[in-house]
């Protein structure tokens, strides 16, 4: 048989539907995949990077895309590298379900908003092609999973029960010495280190959202000075590694992300979640197109956006320890004890299983830092990508080089 | 300025070098598979190896030279399996016309290596700061020690690079600060000059510009800011702030040209900006292009952030000039 020459034209047969998304593992999940083909109709394909990876490419190769799914904070990158089209709202069918806390800045009219890039400061497109939170049209990201983030510490070292008050400053705390990681992305793990440095009183910022070069430079220079001393045994990217630092190198206290305690087993009491008197540090993800898309691709792409919000997916997330923007629409896809644990902050009266139903939550657990009104109305700061995000992202990049380098030498050594 | 009326006095010295390897080529001088080397051409025109890589790469588009399994290039288009001649270029009696002659010759300014080194420091300070070495310039670039401190006085005007304590020449951290500063500045000076050039504005020059953006399509915003400041600011009486305006743009477009050539997206947005601007001064009173160019240059400064935000995705790849030392 002669082999298919472009020349020829191309038999007649039904166009393979697919959508194509980028993202990470926030909502990359299969149980989330498959709902969605079996709901739409058409393929879904994933294609799962860590953070630095996905927002390079994101940004440089838009053809490769056509759904992004990431977080606000990334938004100053990927915008204005012009890889992303905006969103008209007219075509977000549950737009008006969208929680405030996306669309107005905070769970309520008189809630702190929290500093930095409060997901409202980049939702809307502002004349110029800029992004504001004055209400407009278009937007250029459809919010959808969101959590406050804090860290994990052991409570053998910090103190166990309802009356310990955890602080970021544990995160330089002397008692941790060797035994502390942080999370190694420049708009992330970067904010937990700030938040450290101001609770243990070391270091303050004017706006810790928008860092001066000086204050960068403090931060780098307290930071690199306890990496002298040997307080960090490591940094991690994702999920995975931050279960294995606990398991196999027992850290005492960690950035953590809500999947990582579902990876590490329900061990009651082993590894705390931190409800930090600081408050904590949020962030909100969420689904944007990709400048190439047009006509039935872009149907599709909408399809997607809308399945998104109407409520399996919701479901899904909440079973990970994330928020989503419109948890009315999730709370009939959750059982009763599901919505009770995740959303209510209440006791369990039955064991939890996570996405892909492995067990996270024992019976009689609760969830640290109360209900989601509670714990979204304490928010301290903002995954944020500041103005001087270049020069701060390089010197964390160099900070995180040494702390990996060193752990090549002394696992060289042992 | 003395004007040369050398036609090929402004060109680059990599076109200088392809265009009389490209005559030669041409004419038969260089018969096809003889092996160009960067050093003995380097050699016979005089000049530093950068420029040569350059003319070489510039030959390969065009199709007069390729590429082959061994070093260099071989003259005549690729796939015809020609044989290698390995030859000394110096053998040949290379035709090179008197007045690009005298442009090769009369390069041993600063100038005609300014540019590639203004790019390689303005983009090197986006990944940190680094140190510049004297003695390493001079000869990367195949010139003189004066020559090289003619750059570096030139770069140190233009704020690109400064003096450490210890008398070394430092380069960067380009920050979002020294940007900020920057615009903050041109958005108190600028309009200042523009109100005060408004009586000596020729409005036929304005107009003109006006139809040019209307019909070339190749404009850019660089040169309509240049215009801008040529066609009006310019005419301000007062000549210090003329110079402190033109001083303080220096950086600016020096950084700007850098992130374009890092592989940044162009930002053409502006153009209409410029149209309504000119439009402005050509047709009403001074007050409002004075307002106007103050929106104009907040909402620059807006962008240009944000463009110091996005570099944070190119990876550095350790790849920068022998005489950059990060510190």
């Amino acid at each position: 048989m002669p082999a298919p020459s472009e020349n020829l034209a191309a038999p007649p047969r039904m166009h393979d539907r697919r959508l194509r998304v980028r993202g990470t593992s926030i909502t990359l999940l299969r149980q989330v995949q498959e709902q969605a083909e079996a709901d739409l109709g058409f393929r879904v394909d994933y294609e799962l990077l860590d953070f630095p990876t996905c927002q390079r490419r994101a940004a440089m190769e838009p053809q490769g895309y056509d759904v992004y799914e990431q977080c606000f904070h990334n938004l100053d990158i990927v915008w204005f590298w012009g890889a992303l089209q905006p969103i008209d709202i007219r075509r977000i069918t549950q737009w008006d379900n969208i929680s405030d806390l996306a669309k107005q800045g905070g769970i309520s009219k008189y809630a702190w908003r929290g500093l930095g890039d409060a997901p409202v400061r980049k939702l809307y497109v502002q004349p110029g092609g800029f992004l504001g939170p004055k209400p407009s049209r278009q937007i250029s990201m459809l919010p959808t999973v969101l959590n406050m983030d804090s860290f994990g510490y052991d409570p053998l070292i910090f103190g166990a029960g309802d009356a310990v008050r955890s602080s970021w400053a544990w995160l330089l705390d002397a008692r941790a010495k060797g035994r502390i990681a942080l999370v190694d992305e420049p708009a992330i793990g970067f904010f937990d280190a700030a938040l450290a440095a101001e609770a243990s009183g070391e270091l303050e910022f004017a706006d810790m959202g928008n860092m001066t070069i000086a204050e960068i430079n403090a931060l780098m220079a307290l930071l690199e000075d306890r990496r002298r001393q040997g307080y960090f045994c490591g940094a991690w990217v994702d999920g995975d590694q931050a279960a294995r630092l606990f398991l196999d190198c027992g850290v005492a206290a960690q950035s953590m992300w809500s999947p990582v305690y579902g990876k590490i087993g329900p061990q009651p009491g082993a590894f705390v979640e931190a409800a930090p008197t600081e408050g904590y540090r949020a962030w909100h993800g969420g689904a944007s197109l990709s400048r190439h898309l047009v006509g039935a691709e872009l149907d599709m792409a909408y399809e997607y956006l809308n399945w998104w919000l109407s409520g399996y997916a919701g479901a899904v997330m909440a079973r990970q320890g994330y928020y989503i923007s419109t948890p009315d629409l999730s709370r009939p896809h959750m059982t009763v004890p599901e919505w009770a644990y995740w959303y209510d902050g209440a006791p369990t009266a039955q064991d939890l299983y996570g996405p892909a139903g492995e067990l996270v939550v024992r019976a009689g657990a609760r969830r640290s830092g109360g209900t989601y009104h509670e714990r979204a109305g304490r928010i301290a700061i903002w995954n944020t990508v500041m103005d001087e995000y270049n020069y701060a992202a390089r010197a964390w990049d160099r900070f995180i080089r040494r702390i990996h380098d060193a752990q090549l030498t002394k696992d060289g050594a042992a | 300025m003395i004007r040369s009326t050398n036609p090929f006095a402004k060109e680059p010295r990599y076109e200088l070098v392809a265009r009389v390897l490209r005559s030669n080529i041409q004419r038969g001088t260089l018969p096809e598979g003889l092996v160009l080397l960067e050093g003995p051409i380097s050699r016979l025109m005089q000049t530093s190896r950068v420029p040569v890589q350059a003319a070489l790469r510039q030959l390969m588009t065009e199709g007069l030279v390729h590429r082959f399994d061994g070093r260099g290039y071989l003259v005549g288009p690729d796939g015809l399996s020609i044989a290698a001649i390995r030859k000394d270029i110096a053998e040949f009696k290379l035709e090179i016309s008197d007045a690009v002659d005298d442009a090769l010759q009369t390069r041993g300014t600063w100038r005609h290596v300014y540019e590639q080194v203004e790019e390689e420091v303005a983009s090197c300070q986006i990944f940190g700061e680094f140190r510049i070495v004297e003695t390493e310039l001079s000869d990367y670039l195949g010139v003189s020690r004066t020559v090289a401190r003619d750059v570096l006085a030139r770069l140190q005007e233009r704020g690109l690079i400064r003096k450490s304590a210890s008398s070394h020449w430092i380069a960067g951290p380009l920050t979002a600060r020294t940007l900020r500063e920057k615009y903050e500045l041109r958005s108190i000076i600028e309009p200042a000059a523009l109100r005060m050039a408004a009586p000596f504005i020729r409005y036929s020059e304005v107009e003109h510009l006006l139809e040019l953006i209307d019909s070339d399509a190749t404009l850019t915003s660089e040169s309509l800011s240049d215009a801008l400041m040529e066609c009006c600011i310019a005419h301000a009486p007062n000549t210090t702030l003329v110079e402190l305006v033109r001083s303080n743009m220096l950086l600016l477009s020096s950084v700007n040209r850098a992130l374009t050539s890092l592989g940044l997206p162009h930002d053409e947005a502006t153009l209409d900006q410029y149209r309504t601007l000119f439009d402005l001064i050509a047709k009403h009173p001074i007050d409002s292009a004075v307002e106007y160019l103050r929106d104009h240059i907040q909402i620059s400064a807006a962008r240009n952030l944000a463009r110091m935000k996005i570099v944070a995705v190119i990876s550095e790849s350790g790849d920068f000039a022998p005489y950059l030392v990060p510190q």
